[in-house]
């Protein structure tokens, strides 16, 4: 350029003050209520857990960047650490250590660095890990142990979900208490249990705008409104809807991953169908499908109209017509 | 023909052409029978026994046949031969018959067949249709091959049956389901595109 | 010769000729695969039935086939129900065995089952599944245990185990079987089995 006056270059020209870093950390920090809550549960098997995806996920992100040819200081920019840390949580906490480091690399590699690394993904990296894993051991991922502050002998456990839908607990009485559900002293995945720890990751995303309101809020109201109905209709067979979102991993996913950035829709309203959608599916999945949980498969599927739904509800131009002839 | 051309002719169907992981034709029965070597292996011979024949009866009637019903006879003759390998595997082997399911009739519209016909065996002399249909065949097997073993040895720990992977393996249920088939396909062929990339550019 | 008519006689020549080579074709394989399909259900008969030599189908209809068995020297051996119904994944066809005196399933096997492979597919598998159906009570309803035992000497007469990770698949074979008994209860209320009045045929 002949020392030109002028500085030429293309949009973007506002430049926010967040960094991809910045933002990662964040959530990081917000994860930490539930990460610990998960160590005090479960104790040396949480430990393990997420050192293994830890170091799973870094090593897997590492060799795809350096076969890539790519900078390696994206490796400390925190969306890995983000990926091993949601795919852990998600884990039953007696998973063997082979298997969680399978899901590990299958959520960087296929779910992240084939499409081109981090924000050309077009699902979440940590459920894809956790979704192959599910699907490549069932029995493995549905096997749950009591919290050890339960005191429980049993070698098995089940889930509140797991519960309600295989055993009634609604008919025979014995659904978990929402206390229990609250502080996380009952059975699950490692970082779903606790709801209130989870409650305060989300208030520091809230407050620091990392995450948009629309998809929690989307969320937990459509399965609100969902279950409610079927509540309000027979409450001797159906669990209530505050049941529905304090058990299982709702509010994990509502707040930590059906936010990630890059695969929630960008338009408000393309936000609002997404948040609608992942609510229902959970519902219907609980209700009425073959699993007790239905989370994760909500996320996913609503993450493939992502792009349909930012290409739907593109904002207008100004001027732009309503209706072009 | 020389040698050369025969060389060519048939290796061009192994690689640079070939059916699945170039010009990723035939993809249903690849997805669907690859769950363990043994039904990818009877659905790859079985493809082979009928793109030959057909390719052999295509080339050696092609001039007969009138331009605006030659794909109805393709079909006419692919689907004679399908419906003789079917009955033959349901004779002579009942449980990979059975295994196959609707798989060996389905043969009929594997684009695989149908598109050497179209554009081999009803312009090319019967020798060298012959040996296009020969490499096409010993291409699909291949790509049936290795998706079906890393299929089977990941997804069951055994190989044609056999134990291979020791007591400590679990197997990944996911690989012998569909899901299991369009990763490792996925993979496959973005394998297939790195090296085919490589090789251009030197 | 004209176009169309040419075109009618390559069509018509190429169809005359596979169809002919087919027809002979057919006509070499028809009897193996007869065979082959009575050769599976001889089969699938000896497993659930001791010592059943001699099959005469007492009933059939859609999805129901009842057949008895008889030992080599003439001794009623028991009965083999055949049963075809809905499974997780696709249609399940099974035979399971009763007794002499319709009274008790003394064994059952999978003939047909397109379940997903090492979930479903379990109920295949003698050790996981299979076993726990012999001498279950066959004069009322059978119960699915939840969670499964290791053991059949666990179960009670009338309960059937179920398979980890895959109870939709173990239930609907429950299913089938619990239906199929009522058919038959209702054709031994009806005098249609077992037909005595054949027996010195």
């Amino acid at each position: 350029m002949p020392n030109s006056e002028y500085m030429i270059r293309s949009s973007p020209h506002f430049k926010d003050k967040d960094s991809v870093p910045k933002i990662m950390y964040t959530v990081i920090i917000a994860l930490l209520p539930a990460v610990f809550t998960s160590v005090y549960y479960f104790r040396l098997k949480a430990v393990v857990l997420y050192f293994a995806c830890l170091v799973a996920c870094l090593a897997t992100e590492a060799i795809f960047l350096w076969v890539r040819k790519k900078p390696f200081q994206s490796l400390w920019d925190g969306s890995a650490a983000i990926t091993a840390l949601l795919l852990a949580m998600t884990l039953p906490p007696d998973l063997s250590l082979d298997l969680a480091v399978i899901g590990s690399v299958v959520a960087i590699a296929i779910g992240k660095q084939v499409f081109g690394g981090l924000g050309y993904n077009i699902f979440n990296p940590a459920l894809v890990g956790r979704a192959f894993i599910q699907t490549a051991f069932p029995v493995a991922m549905t096997t749950w142990i009591p919290p050890v502050t339960l005191h429980v002998d049993t070698a098995t456990f089940a889930t509140p979900l797991g519960n309600l839908k295989f055993q009634d607990a609604v008919v025979q009485g014995t659904l978990a208490p929402l206390k229990d559900l609250l502080l996380g002293n009952t059975g699950g995945c490692l970082g779903e249990t606790s709801a209130v720890a989870l409650f305060i990751g989300a208030l520091i995303l809230l407050t620091k705008k990392t995450i948009n309101w629309r998809i929690p809020v989307g969320i937990i109201l459509a399965l609100s409104v969902f279950t409610g109905l079927f509540w309000l209709v027979n409450p001797n067979k159906f669990a209530t809807p505050v049941f529905h979102i304090l058990a299982g991993g709702l509010l994990i996913g509502a707040f930590f991953m059906a936010t990630d950035m890059v695969t929630s829709p960008i338009t408000p309203r393309g936000t609002w169908i997404y948040a609608l959608g992942i609510g229902l599916m959970v519902g219907l999945i609980r209700l009425f499908g073959g699993f007790a949980e239905g989370v994760m498969y909500s996320i996913l599927f609503m993450n493939t109209i992502v792009p349909l739904l930012n290409r739907s509800f593109r904002p207008r131009i100004l001027g732009e017509r309503r209706k072009p002839q | 023909m020389t040698t050369k051309t025969i060389r060519a002719e048939y290796l061009k169907g192994l690689w640079d052409e070939n059916p699945v992981l170039r010009q990723l034709l035939g993809l249903c029965p690849t997805l669907a029978v690859t769950g363990t070597v043994i039904t990818g292996l009877a659905m790859g011979l079985a493809t082979t026994f009928v793109l030959i024949l057909s390719s052999l009866v295509v080339s050696s009637i092609k001039k007969l046949i009138p331009a605006q019903v030659r794909i109805a006879t393709y079909i006419v003759v692919i689907a004679s031969f399908v419906t003789i390998a079917d009955q033959f595997l349901k004779a002579f082997f009942y449980p990979i018959s059975e295994a196959l399911g609707p798989y060996v009739p389905l043969i009929v519209v594997n684009c695989i067949i149908l598109g050497r016909q179209e554009a081999f065996s009803s312009r090319n002399s019967i020798g060298r249709s012959l040996i296009d249909a020969l490499g096409m065949s010993t291409g699909f097997l291949l790509a049936l091959l290795v998706l079906s073993s890393i299929r089977e040895i990941l997804g069951a720990g055994t190989f044609l049956g056999y134990q291979v992977m020791g007591p400590w393996f679990k197997p990944w249920i996911i690989m012998i389901l569909p899901a299991g088939a369009f990763i490792t396909l996925g993979i496959l062929l973005g394998i297939a595109l790195k090296i085919e990339s490589k090789t251009k550019r030197s | 010769m004209s176009l169309s008519s040419r075109m009618i006689l390559v069509l018509t020549t190429v169809g005359l000729i596979s169809g002919g080579f087919l027809a002979g074709v057919a006509k070499l394989t028809k009897e193996r695969i007869a065979l082959n399909i009575q050769a599976e259900i001889e089969e699938a008969i000896k497993i659930v039935v001791d010592d059943a030599e001699v099959s005469t189908v007492l009933y059939e209809e859609e999805d129901l086939v009842i057949y008895r068995e008889m030992e080599d020297d003439g001794q009623l051996a028991g009965y083999a129900i055949q049963a075809t119904g809905v499974g997780f994944q696709d249609k399940i066809t099974l035979m399971f065995g009763l007794d002499e005196t319709l009274t008790k399933i003394t064994g059952l096997t999978i003939i047909d089952q397109k379940e997903t492979p090492g979930l479903g597919a379990k109920i295949t598998g003698w050790d996981a599944f299979l076993q726990f159906w012999e001498d279950r009570d066959a004069t009322g309803l059978l119960i699915l245990r939840k969670p499964p035992v290791r053991t059949p000497s666990e179960l009670l007469a009338t309960e059937i185990n179920s398979i980890t990770a895959a109870t939709i698949s173990s239930r609907k074979v429950l299913e089938i079987v619990n239906l199929s008994l009522e058919k038959v209860r209702g054709l031994i209320a009806e005098g249609k089995i077992p037909s005595e009045e054949h027996d010195d045929h």
